[in-house]
């Protein structure tokens, strides 16, 4: 499939409030390059999913562009970015609205 | 040609290699290294320290995530990189065969290699859509379509290896 490149898109409704209580989603991007065995296996080291959710994490990436890999607050998202992008996976977070 | 890597006792993997191909890989680390200390924005470094946030909205949270990981990001590389080529340094040579086993550091070390590798090639060769590998030998870009073949082929290898 053709790759879907994440670009930089602004979302509707932003106020200035502090939001503590929203939850922050982690995405991977499908790349053209990676392996699909490599994408499971990276999945399943850093977040401990058995082989069949990473597997089906993996196919979402593949057949529909992304898929939502973790959640939590934005210091735990931003830390499981920082993993996958230290594996060379394309990873992304935004608020969960 | 097959079986470049195995699993072996005491949590090591062996890889065996021809010395065309160990002579293919010794060289590739060095390119890898000149890409990541050019640092900016480079569209190699581009691919491999991509923006955390996308939303407009969080752009400072992206200026500070970069500001405050990438430097850790390319230490990681580095450091693979390192073990990469102290192990493409050592090894055993046969007469038709290079072979050494690795840790278990410095396997990953191979396949956060070998990943990077196959990233980086992806970008300069401009690779959007799956590549599956069959190489047209018309195309210009050929010798290096192949490399990124043989690199994936390898890595697949290294992660059966892993996984067993």
């Amino acid at each position: 499939m053709t790759t879907t490149a994440p670009t930089r898109e602004r979302t509707e409704e932003h106020d200035d409030v502090a939001e503590p209580d929203v939850p922050w989603v982690v995405i991977v991007w499908n790349d053209p390059v990676n392996l699909m065995s490599y994408v499971v296996f990276v999945l399943q080291k850093l977040f401990g999913y058995d082989r069949e959710k990473a597997t089906r994490l993996m196919l979402d990436v593949h057949h529909k562009g992304r898929a939502v890999v973790s959640s939590g607050p934005r210091e735990k998202a931003e830390f499981d970015v920082y993993r996958l992008h230290g594996h060379g996976l394309w990873a992304t977070m935004q608020k969960d609205r | 040609m097959a079986g470049s890597f195995k699993r072996v006792g005491n949590g090591r993997v062996r890889v065996r290699l021809a010395h065309d191909e160990v002579a293919v890989l010794r060289g590739l680390p060095d390119q890898l290294r000149s890409v990541l200390g050019e640092g900016g924005d480079e569209p190699v470094n581009q691919r491999l320290f991509p923006p955390a946030y996308l939303d407009v909205a969080d752009i400072e949270h992206d200026t500070e995530y970069h500001r405050l990981m990438r430097d850790d990001l390319v230490k990681e590389k580095l450091t693979n990189l390192d073990l990469v080529t102290d192990t493409l340094a050592r090894g055993s040579t046969s007469v038709r065969r290079w072979t050494i086993e690795l840790t278990d550091e410095e396997a990953t070390a191979w396949l956060g290699v070998l990943n990077d590798l196959r990233l980086a090639l992806g970008v300069r060769l401009d690779i959007t859509e799956d590549f599956d590998g069959d190489v047209d030998d018309a195309d210009p870009r050929a010798p290096a379509l192949r490399l990124l073949s043989y690199l994936g082929w390898l890595e697949e290898q290294l992660l059966d290896a892993l996984r067993t």
